[in-house]
C-alpha cells in the first residue's frame, strides 16, 4: 500500500472524486431544466453541446497528460511516468470513443435527416478516427516490446509525435474544409447565437468531464500500481527461491 | 411535431446552415427510427446522446473492476500470505 499511496494522493482523490460527482449531478439538471433559445434544425439537440462537445475537451486533456508523462518519462526514466502516460492514453481512447459515437447520433438526427446516413465523411469526424487510431497504435506498439525500458522509451516518443498530430488533425485539417463543425469556412469556433445561459451550463460541463477523466485515470493508476508492485514481489520471490 | 419548422427555411438562420439550406429538405413525415427521435422537438436525441456516455463509462468501469479482481486472485494464488495484509 505504502507506494501506492505515496505517489496517489487518496485524500485529495477522494475529495475530487465526490466534488466531481456532484458537480456532474448539477451540469446534467441544468443542461436538462434550464431553457435555451430555440434554433431551427437543432431544436433540443442544441443541448448536446453540453455532452458531446466535451467529450473532445476530455480527450485533448488526457492527451496532453499522457504526452507530458512521456516526457517526463524520457527525462528520467522513472517506470511510474511511463505507467501514467499509458492509463491516461487508455482513459481519453474512451472519451474519444463516446465523442464520436454522440457525433454520430447527433448528425443523424438533425444535419442527416431524411437521408438515412449515420456516416457523411464530415471532415472533422473522419480526422478523429485518424486521431483514435493514432493513438490505438500506441497500445499496439506497446505490446509489440517485450523488455520494459525500451518499450517505454519507444512509446514514450510515439506518445510524443502522436500528441503532435492532434492539433493537425483535430484544427487545422477539419477548418479547410466544408464541415458541419463550427470553425469551419471561417466561422467563429463559439458562434455569438450561443446564449450566455449554454456558456453558463457549458463550461462547468467540460471543466466537469475533465474532473472524471481525472478520476478514472486515476482509479486506473492506483490498479497498474498494485499490479507492478505484485511483479516486483514476485521477482523478488523468484530470486530467493533460486 | 416540428414538420413545419423543417420546411421553414426562411426561418432564423442557423450557424451550420451554410451547407444544408440548400439540402433537400425531407416532405414526408418522418418513420421509423426518426419518428421516435424527432418526438418532443428532438429531446429524445440528448437523452440518446446522455446514454450513449453513461453507458460507455460504466462499460469502461466494469472493465478496471474485472481488471481488479483477476489481480486479487492472482495475489490469493501466487502470495497466500500477503492475504493477512491485504484484509488487515
Amino acid at each position: 500500500m505504502a507506494e501506492s499511496a505515496s505517489i496517489v494522493n487518496l485524500r485529495r482523490y477522494r475529495l475530487i472524486r465526490n466534488a466531481v460527482f456532484v458537480w456532474l449531478t448539477l451540469v446534467v439538471l441544468g443542461a436538462f431544466l434550464l431553457r435555451i433559445p430555440r434554433i431551427h434544425i437543432l431544436e433540443h439537440t442544441a443541448r448536446n453541446l453540453y455532452f458531446h462537445v466535451p467529450m473532445w475537451f476530455t480527450l485533448m486533456a488526457a492527451a496532453l497528460v499522457s504526452a507530458y508523462h512521456s516526457l517526463r518519462y524520457l527525462q528520467s526514466g522513472d517506470p511510474i511516468r511511463d505507467l501514467r502516460a499509458r492509463e491516461a492514453a487508455r482513459v481519453g481512447i474512451v472519451f474519444g470513443l463516446l465523442g464520436l459515437a454522440t457525433g454520430i447520433v447527433w448528425a443523424r438526427f438533425t444535419w442527416y435527416l431524411g437521408t438515412s446516413l449515420w456516416w457523411n465523411f464530415d471532415p472533422k469526424q473522419s480526422f478523429v478516427v485518424i486521431q483514435l487510431l493514432i493513438y490505438g497504435a500506441y497500445f499496439v506498439l506497446r505490446s509489440a516490446v517485450e523488455d520494459p525500458e525500451k518499450r517505454g522509451r519507444v512509446a514514450a516518443v510515439y506518445n510524443l509525435f502522436a500528441f503532435v498530430t492532434m492539433p493537425f488533425l483535430l484544427y487545422v485539417l477539419p477548418r479547410q474544409m466544408e464541415s458541419l463543425h463550427p470553425g469551419a469556412e471561417g466561422n467563429p469556433a463559439f458562434s455569438d447565437i450561443t446564449h450566455p445561459i449554454m456558456r453558463l451550463v457549458f463550461y462547468p460541463a467540460v471543466l466537469g468531464f475533465i474532473g472524471l477523466f481525472w478520476v478514472l485515470y486515476t482509479q486506473r493508476v492506483r490498479l497498474a500500481l498494485l499490479e507492478r508492485r505484485l511483479e516486483m514481489r514476485k521477482a523478488t520471490m523468484l530470486e530467493a527461491k533460486s | 411535431m416540428k414538420l413545419q419548422a423543417l420546411t421553414d427555411t426562411t426561418g432564423i438562420a442557423t450557424p451550420y446552415d451554410t451547407l444544408w439550406a440548400t439540402a433537400a429538405v425531407p416532405t414526408k413525415p418522418p418513420q421509423g427510427i426518426e419518428r421516435v427521435m424527432l418526438a418532443e422537438d428532438k429531446l429524445y436525441v440528448v437523452l440518446a446522446v446522455v446514454l450513449i456516455i453513461w453507458f460507455g463509462l460504466i462499460l469502461f468501469i466494469f472493465r478496471t473492476d474485472r481488471k481488479l479482481n483477476r489481480l486479487e486472485r492472482t495475489l490469493q494464488e501466487r502470495l497466500p500470505e500477503a492475504n493477512t495484509e491485504l484484509s488487515s
